[in-house]
Order: C-alpha cells, then structure tokens, then sequence
C-alpha cells in the first residue's frame, strides 16, 4: 500500500518535471506557410531531416487534380508511403522530381529540409491548431524574431 | 476428344479472365462511372436497374463496349471522361455493370459460346464472393475509416494510434471481448460509445475494433487459433462474440515503433499563445515567411536557403484575409497563375461543370452555395466523388465540426484551400432569398 502511495508521488512529480521541462524546452510556435506539410514517415529513422512539402509552391504551378488525381496522392499528411524507392521508380514525387518535368532526387536537402523531429502533419491546419502538436520537438534554438 | 479438351480449356480461360476483368472493372467503375452510373446524373442508367439498362444490353456488349470507348450523343464522355484509362479498363468496367443487371449471359454468347454458362455462373460468383467474404474486414474498415480514424488515426484525445504496437500492447492484455465492450459502451477514459457514432451497428463497431487489432499484428494470432479458415479470421471474431483473448506472448515493444512525438511537442504551442487558434490574429511580420524562419524548415541545412521564399512568388496575387493570405480562386480567374491541368501538356484544359448546389443550414447563418466551377477548375470530379461526397442529394452529412476535424470540406478546407475562418465565402445566401447566390469565392476581393 506504502510502496503504491510512494509510487504515484513518483509519477506526479515525474509528470511535474516533464511539464516544467516541456514549457521551457518549448521553442516560438511555427508560423509555417499554410498548407505546408511535413512528412516524417521514416525520415528521423533514417537519419535524414524530414521532408517539407509546400502546397502553396506547386499551387501556382500545377492544379489540385494533377497530384492528387493523375498521380494518386492520397489527401492525407503521411498516408501515401511515399519511400525513395518508389520515387526513383517515377512514382509519387518521382513522376516530375525526375530532371525531366522539375529538378531530379539528387538534390536530397531541397525536400529533406525541415527540422529534426518534426512530425508529420499538415502545418497551419484547422485540426494542428485545435490539437496543437506544431512545434517541432528538437530543442534547436527557434531562429530569432527580427523581423 | 480433343476439341472436347480445347472446349473445356477455353472455357476455364475465359472463366479465368472473366474473374481477373471483374477486379479491375469494378475498381474502374468505383473510381470513374460510378460517379454518374451510380446515382443516374445525366441520364446515365444506373447501376444495377435492369429496367434503365435493358434497351442498351440489347444492343450487344461490343455497342456497349464502342459507346463506352468513344462517348455518345446524348452525354456519355469518351472513357466516361477519364482518357488515362486503357480500352480493357473501358471494357471491364462495362461488363462489370452489365453484370450487375444479369447481364452476363448475353455478353457471353456475343464472345464465346462454349463460355456461357460456367461464365455467368462465374460473374455471380464472383460479385457474390466479395460480399460476403470480404464483408467483416470490409465493413471494419468501412467503419474505421468513417468513424474511429478522426482519433484512432492521429492518437487524439489518448486514444491508441492505428497500427501503433506500443500505444494497443496494454489495452491488449485485456482481451478482445473487453475490447469490445470498450468501442461498444465507451470509456471514462475519453472512448465515447461506438466512437460518438450511435448510427453503426454492434457488428461494425466489433469489426473496426478487430481491424485496429489486426492492424497491431493480432491477427495472426487469431488465425493461429483457428487454423483452416485463414482469410476469415476477423469474420469468426465478429460474428461468435467470444473472447479471443490474445496468446501469452502478447507483442512486446516492436522493433520499428512508429516515430514517438517527444513529450515537449503536444499542446505546447497552445499552452504558450492562448490566441494561437485564431490564425487572423497572425501578426503581419509572421505571414508568408521564408523558408528559414518559418519554424519548420531547418536553417542549419543548405538546401533551405535555395528555397524561393513564399513572398515572391504570393505576392502580387490577389489577397485573403487568411490562409496563404491569396485568394487562389480570383488569382486564377484574373490569370495572375497559370497552373497546369496536365502534368506534361501546358495546354490541356480544365472540364469545368458550372452547377451550384445550395445547402440549407440550421440557425442563422446564412445557408451555403457550393460552387462546382471554382472546384473544377481545380479538381476532378473522382476527387471529391464518390469517396468524400456522395453524388446524390441530401445523401451527405456535414457540420462544422467535422469540417474542421478534417472530414468532409475539411478535407482541404482549413488544410489547403481558405480556412474555416472566411465563413462568408461558404455561408453567402442570404435566408430570406432576397440575395441572389452570387457571392462566391471568386467574386469577394
């Protein structure tokens, strides 16, 4: 009974820490473009920096219906399992990301350029603001504010 | 004797091909002409009504076939509208409607007369066999694709990841049935009863939780506990609700744990800027920043400097108050952008259908008109139909909140197209109908 009372003031303030830790590790919220998204599928596994993706980029460029129709991108941050393989095969990014129609995949920090530790999501959206998992989990120093 | 073979051989051929034609016309038919077949738009006999598709199947499969391929008078498109399809797809696609209404025999004696009988006993089968085999392991992910992915999928609100071994090992250990019992009563833990979805059925609720399981790697021990039947093993769990408690060697932590978010990412950005939610609060200085300062680009990585930052390239489009902070809509139609509709052709078109659907909306907001040019403009129709939206109205249900869940518009609106902020793009028709349906998007500055 002792040792389960001991137990949860334990947890408690292993929890307290955790949250103290957190509000001071927190960096300056993203203000990313809208619609950018940030895909961390195997990224941080791999030891690559996760890839970031801009809508607004390809937007003024392509219409919706040329991805996420003819190239059958899913619309769902991270649920097209999307890999390298695939790519170099003319799938997904590949099927422009080929020196051909845009820039081919030696360029690897062009699109693997976010911030360690990111997670997969689309930034900016309705559903990040209201849960709120932005920030990107590395304690990197957030660039400063001089503008 | 032998013609006796080669008739027999034939026959098992094109039962074979018949069955591989099924799969892919009935894909093609999911993702191109049900969208019109399905609900009879435009005239289109639908799906399954022998009495629309009766004067047609008269004229023979290979006429189907033909108006299929090269379009009609009276409205059918070249390839219903979708040229990347291949002739066979064309082709499959109608055999598989003709099926639908007990067509099979006459298109079978059209090709090959030895095939006719085992081939419409095929077609049967096989538009039988999916029904019901695949019915529990379709309708769970039927189920969790409707209901339980909005926090199952990301892990809100505490619930276990999809697929995450890690976030399901403990809950686990309880057992299927106690499992079952969670989805169908709800937990004080968050889990609302059938996932806040009273209109599913005992059934489906079992068969999502089961999908989730199987997504976890349970499956196989399920199918370990019931050998013979292997494809079916959600089936035996859904329909005896007998506890199928988990082997003892229950999954231990996984070698490939889906990549945890460290404890200080969630809640913290709310937790510091209690205006974060409100995006036009978003200070001038913040909007539309280079790469290197938008807090997700990694400033450290060269690649990030050779990016062109947004500002260039947004600035001399038409403004919106929020999003992007450009009205990608009248940018278009002003010709500030000229985005490709084809990936290669730079002179391909856009198939744009200029139809308004007016949705009437509860309480006093002004109600919503749907504009299908601004959409198409950009979209195809298989984007949002039949998947998001069912072409049929009154057949969708929409509310604000599972539009900013993600659902429904959400599905772009609030990640990509203008945000759920600009109500007034959307809410424009005035309730006493003295405003005519003409503030759209295109038209507010």
């Amino acid at each position: 009974m002792e040792t389960n009372l001991s137990n949860r003031v334990r947890a408690a303030l292993v929890a307290l820490a955790g949250l103290a830790l957190a509000l001071a590790l927190a960096p300056a919220p993203a203000h990313a473009e809208y619609g950018d998204v940030v895909i961390n599928n195997h990224s941080d596994a791999a030891g690559v920096r996760p890839v970031v993706f801009p809508h607004w980029f390809h937007r003024v460029r392509f219409r919706c219906k040329v991805c996420h129709s003819d190239l059958g991108f899913k619309f769902q941050a991270g649920g097209n399992d999307i890999n390298m393989v695939k790519i170099i095969d003319g799938q997904f990014c590949g099927a422009c990301h080929n020196g051909n129609v845009a820039w081919s995949v030696e360029n690897c920090d062009l699109c693997h350029s976010g911030k360690p530790g990111t997670p997969t999501q689309v930034h900016e959206s309705t559903i990040q603001k209201l849960v709120g998992t932005n920030a990107p989990a590395a304690a990197a120093p957030a660039p400063a504010a001089k503008r | 004797m032998k013609t006796i073979l080669i008739a027999v051989s034939l026959a098992l051929l094109s039962l074979v091909a018949g069955a591989q034609d099924k799969g892919t016309g009935k894909a093609t038919y999911e993702k191109t002409c049900a969208l019109c077949h399905g609900a009879g738009i435009a005239g289109a006999p639908r799906f399954g009504q022998k009495a629309e598709w009766a004067e047609r199947t008269k004229a023979g499969s290979e006429k189907l076939h033909a108006s299929a391929l090269n379009g009609t008078a009276k409205g059918m498109p070249a390839k219903g509208g979708s040229p990347s399809l291949s002739d066979a797809d064309v082709k499959a696609a109608v055999d598989y409607m003709v099926a639908a209404v007990g067509g099979a025999k006459a298109e079978a004696k059209a090709e090959t007369k030895p095939g006719a009988k085992p081939e419409s006993k095929a077609a049967s089968k096989v538009a039988l066999a999916p029904a019901a085999a695949g019915a529990d392991k379709g309708a769970g992910k039927a189920a969790y694709d409707k209901t339980c992915a909005l926090c199952h999928g990301p892990g809100l609100a505490g619930a276990p990841k999809f697929g995450s071994k890690a976030d399901w090992a403990p809950r686990l250990k309880a057992g299927t049935a106690k499992l079952h019992a969670s989805a169908l009563k709800g937990t004080p833990a968050g889990m609302p009863a059938k996932g806040g979805n009273p209109a599913l059925s005992d059934g489906d609720v079992k068969a999502a939780v089961d999908y989730m399981l199987a997504a976890v790697g349970t499956g196989g021990q399920e199918s370990a506990a019931a050998p013979p039947p292997a494809p079916a093993p959600a089936k035996v769990a859904a329909a005896a609700p007998v506890a199928v408690v988990p082997a003892p060697a229950s999954p231990v932590a996984p070698p490939v744990v889906p990549l945890a978010v460290p404890a200080a990412a969630p809640r913290s950005s709310a937790a510091i800027d209690p205006n974060a939610f409100n995006r036009l609060l978003a200070a001038p200085g913040k909007r539309n920043a280079p790469p290197a300062e938008d807090g997700i680009h990694d400033p450290a990585n060269t690649g990030t400097h050779a990016l062109q930052p947004p500002l260039t390239a947004l600035g001399g489009m038409n403004p919106l108050g929020a999003g992007n902070r450009v009205n990608w809509v009248s940018s278009l139609e002003a010709g500030k952008i000229k985005p490709r509709w084809d990936r290669d052709d730079p002179n391909a078109n856009a198939v744009v259908m200029d139809l308004n659907i007016v949705r009437e909306v509860k309480g006093s907001m002004p109600d919503v008109v749907y504009p299908h040019k601004q959409h198409t403009e950009w979209l195809d129709c298989s984007n949002c139909h039949p998947q998001i939206f069912i072409p049929q109205k009154g057949a969708n249900q929409i509310s604000m909140a599972s539009i900013m869940l993600g659902q429904k518009c959400g599905v772009c609106h609030g990640k990509v197209a203008f945000p759920v902020s600009e109500c007034r793009l959307c809410h424009s028709k005035k309730k006493d109908n003295q405003a005519p349906a003409a503030a759209l998007a295109g038209t507010r500055p």
